[in-house]
């Protein structure tokens, strides 16, 4: 191998790797819609889980790595959040805890309503008084 | 010699039955007892230095405040930070704030300047915070301010802006990145209360 060639190939490796790290640099988070479901449940179903044993719907829920959760149910409210943001909150057979889904607006189905029957997937958080799911977007 | 002490529960749990217990009776509270609950607060984090900003939102915020007695509790899910950069949550979550054993941050405190008389009138109030502050299982005492706005409709608003140490919390930034890191994160805490 000559040297033009070795050249070459140095280049080159720096190029590929040059726009790999600045791919990763700027890679922007995942939308849940780009990414499978790791489980299917309802809305009561999920807070059941995490009322019953945290730590075991921690571990099956939000994972070590984010997790994307499809959940069924109905629309309890819709909470906006500052400009961009709305909450979809749905019943969960609890009148102090619900699932409390964020979407961006942009992704937030203009028919939706309160009493709407819904499936949709977001990236589950934890529980606090609620289970938590952001990045949420609909599921036809 | 073995000392044996009474086992204390984690703090959050005290926060979340806390929380529970004080919506699970709200309906049957007197009026006089003024408190408020958010579940949807909003908490930034800001990094400034000369090579990066680096900031984070969480509006996933819950939070109970008592303006009779000035108690004051929120908590945050560590997971529901987002960032516009997924590298920058990956090594967040991960590298950082060990959110998968420590999954979420607490305060539990005081305000000191506001209660009732202040409720019934609309305005804008300065007020003094003091509590503990738990971030990555480690409690720190956090005083501070904020200012707390009574709207006509009775609603409550609390602002706060304050600065965190990574280390006052042990959490470890590697010497490689901790140019990119500010020594002080800025924080902002932005709370919409309604009644309870």
């Amino acid at each position: 191998m000559n040297k033009k060639t070795l050249l070459v190939i140095l280049i080159l490796a720096l190029l590929g790797g040059g726009y790999f790290a600045w791919h990763q640099y700027s890679r922007k988070v995942d939308s849940a819609a780009d990414l499978p479901s790791t489980a299917q449940l309802s809305a009561t179903e999920l807070l059941e889980a995490f009322m019953v044993d945290e730590a075991a719907a921690t571990t099956r829920f939000v994972g070590t790595t984010e997790q994307v959760i499809q959940v069924s149910g109905t629309i309890r409210s819709l909470e906006p959040v500052g400009k961009e943001l709305t909450n979809v909150v749905l019943e969960a057979d609890n009148e102090l805890a619900a699932v409390v889904c964020e979407f961006a607006n942009a992704d937030l189905p203009a028919p939706w309503r309160t009493g709407t029957q819904v499936t949709l997937k977001g990236i589950c958080t934890g529980f606090l008084l609620d289970v938590v799911l952001v990045r949420c977007v609909p599921v036809e | 010699m073995i000392i044996d002490r009474p086992v204390q529960p984690p703090l959050i749990m005290n926060t979340r039955k806390t929380l529970l217990v004080a919506l699970a009776a709200a309906p049957l509270m007197l009026a006089a007892q003024d408190r408020f609950a958010t579940r949807n607060g909003h908490i930034r984090f800001f990094s400034s230095t000369p090579m990066e900003n680096i900031e984070a939102d969480n509006n996933k915020v819950t939070s109970v405040l008592d303006a009779t007695t000035g108690a004051i509790e929120f908590a945050a899910l560590i997971k529901a930070f987002q960032f516009e950069k997924a590298l920058m949550q990956e090594h967040f979550n991960e590298n950082y704030m060990d959110s998968n054993t420590f999954p979420k941050a607490t305060f539990k405190g005081k305000v000191t300047g506001f209660g009732s008389a202040e409720l019934k009138k609309p305005g804008t109030y300065p007020v003094q915070v003091a509590g503990d502050l738990t971030i990555h299982g480690v409690t720190r005492p956090h005083t501070g301010t904020a200012t707390i706005t009574v709207d006509a409709a009775g609603g409550l608003k609390a602002v706060s802006e304050f600065e965190v140490k990574p280390e006052d919390h042990r959490i470890e930034i590697p010497a490689v990145v901790r140019e990119k890191i500010a020594q002080q994160l800025k924080v902002s805490v932005d709370l919409t209360y309604t009644r309870m």
